[in-house]
């Protein structure tokens, strides 16, 4: 148990932060700590710890959102692939969506499609940074 | 369950955060030097581990945890992939339709030659393992491909490699397209990946033999020497880019194609890291 929790400590030393804060750093450091649904300002303006996806998820449950927001999901999730940042749970998430928009339980899909488009996303995400930061962690 | 949320709690921030030092050793053909790369792995670890000579990191994990090193040992007594050795021995040595063998396709006739693999081949402009070597002897002989991960190929090299026993890894980076595959496996190896955000540094460098969930990742220093490795898990013996899709799937990330350009750099860069160790193959492992 203590060395599960010095790798933790190990993988957050290899990162400082050095430069101002960015929007996304913001967003990251206040949904990790207080989850979806808080408020935060950001250099003077006002926004929610909610991902994009979450507020899609929240629009009205009918059969015409859940079939875009499971394509939307779908469309993220072939970008993902594309860079070779897939994640695991995706292709089920994906899977569960589409039987449960099949079965007419829209909020159900909906959620499940954000979450999907959510993993794709940040799959890219993590394509982008990764190609800044890899070097980074080679030992010398 | 908790443990994984305190994982993916320390990606995420590891995420967010930025990184201050860099490598003296580059990401450009330019600047990449491979030969510092090695040096300086080895260092990190025998600054780690001061106690473990380099020659045992064949050991992989064994080499730094005394508690699990003496079950192995005795595991090792009475080998797990004996029969494998054996069946992979009658593999080889049986001719194919057209009445050539595997001998023919291999220098040496393929005795002893493990620790030449993989190699990069100018003709084709890729990295070739001895797993894909296989394949192609199969393929120019009129043969079908088997299958890459277990089973016939895992038997093949198993045999092959332990006929290297001994011998020491020796891979060569002749120019620059070679370098650019090392260049690739070396990023690949340093990418976090997946969900829960970690590259094979974060477990086999930084991680080694600190304990994740309930496993204790090993070295990656001597990651390719004891391959194929009869894995108890799996209860049969798999090849070393079996071992990588699992890895990749172990953080939550899409597994990228056995012997397809990407692992096979990756296997690259991981044999050029230990070269100067012994072939040891095939292991025993968890
Ligand atoms: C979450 C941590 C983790 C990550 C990330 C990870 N591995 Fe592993 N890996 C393990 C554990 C645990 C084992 C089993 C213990 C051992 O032998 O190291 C293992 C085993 C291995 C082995 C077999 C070692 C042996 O001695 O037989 C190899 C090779 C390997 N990993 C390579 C990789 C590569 C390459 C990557 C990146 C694509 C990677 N691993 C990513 C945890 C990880």
């Amino acid at each position: 148990m203590n060395k599960t929790i010095s790798l933790v400590a190990a993988l957050m030393m290899v990162s400082g932060s050095v430069a101002a804060q960015t929007f996304d750093e913001a967003f990251n450091a206040q949904r990790g700590m207080n989850g979806k649904g808080h408020s935060f300002t950001f250099e003077g303006q006002s926004y929610t710890t909610d991902h994009p996806e979450e507020v899609a998820a929240a629009a009205p449950a009918n059969v015409a959102n859940a079939t875009n927001l499971l394509a939307d999901a779908k469309a993220q999730y072939a970008k993902a692939l594309e860079v070779d940042f897939g994640w695991t749970l995706t292709k089920g998430l994906l899977a569960s969506a589409d039987k449960a928009l099949q079965a007419g339980e829209f909020r159900k899909s909906m959620e499940l499609s954000a979450r999907a488009q959510y993993h794709s996303r940040m799959g890219v995400a993590q394509y982008h940074q990764s190609q800044q930061e890899w070097l980074m962690a080679v030992p010398n | 369950m908790k443990i994984i949320k305190s994982l993916l709690a320390g990606a995420s921030i590891a995420l967010v955060a930025s990184i201050t030092q860099a490598a003296t050793s580059g990401n450009t053909l330019a600047s990449v030097d491979p030969e510092a790369d090695r040096l300086a792995l080895q260092s990190f670890f025998q600054k780690r581990f001061p106690q473990v000579p380099v020659d045992d990191y064949v050991n992989g994990i064994y080499a730094l945890d005394s508690g699990s090193r003496a079950q192995w040992e005795e595991i090792e007594e009475f080998p797990p992939y004996e029969f494998d050795v054996e069946e992979g021995e009658v593999l080889f040595n049986t001719p194919f339709a057209n009445g050539k063998s595997y001998a023919d396709c291999f220098a040496n006739e393929g005795v002893g030659i493990r620790q030449n693999f993989p190699r990069w081949d100018d003709s084709q402009g890729k990295i070739v393992t001895l797993e894909s070597a296989i394949n192609q002897c199969r393929e120019a002989n009129g043969e079908k491909k088997l299958g890459w991960k277990k089973g016939k190929i895992a038997q093949i090299s198993a045999y092959m490699a332990y006929t290297s026993r001994g011998n020491v890894f020796d891979v060569k980076i002749p120019n620059d397209g070679a370098k650019a595959a090392y260049l690739d496996g070396k990023q690949s190896f340093y990418t976090r990946r997946g969900q829960l955000n970690m590259s094979c540094a974060n477990c086999h460098v930084a991680g080694s033999n600190v304990l994740i969930r309930a496993d204790l990742p090993g070295p990656a220093l001597g990651h390719v020497t004891h391959f194929p490795v009869f894995r108890s898990k799996w209860g049969n013996l798999g090849t070393l880019q079996r071992r990588y899709a699992g890895c990749q799937s172990n953080v939550r990330g899409v597994s990228q194609k056995a012997q397809g350009e990407k692992l096979s750099n990756l296997e690259f860069f991981q044999t050029y890291m230990s070269n100067g160790l012994e072939v040891n193959g095939p292991g025993a492992r968890k």
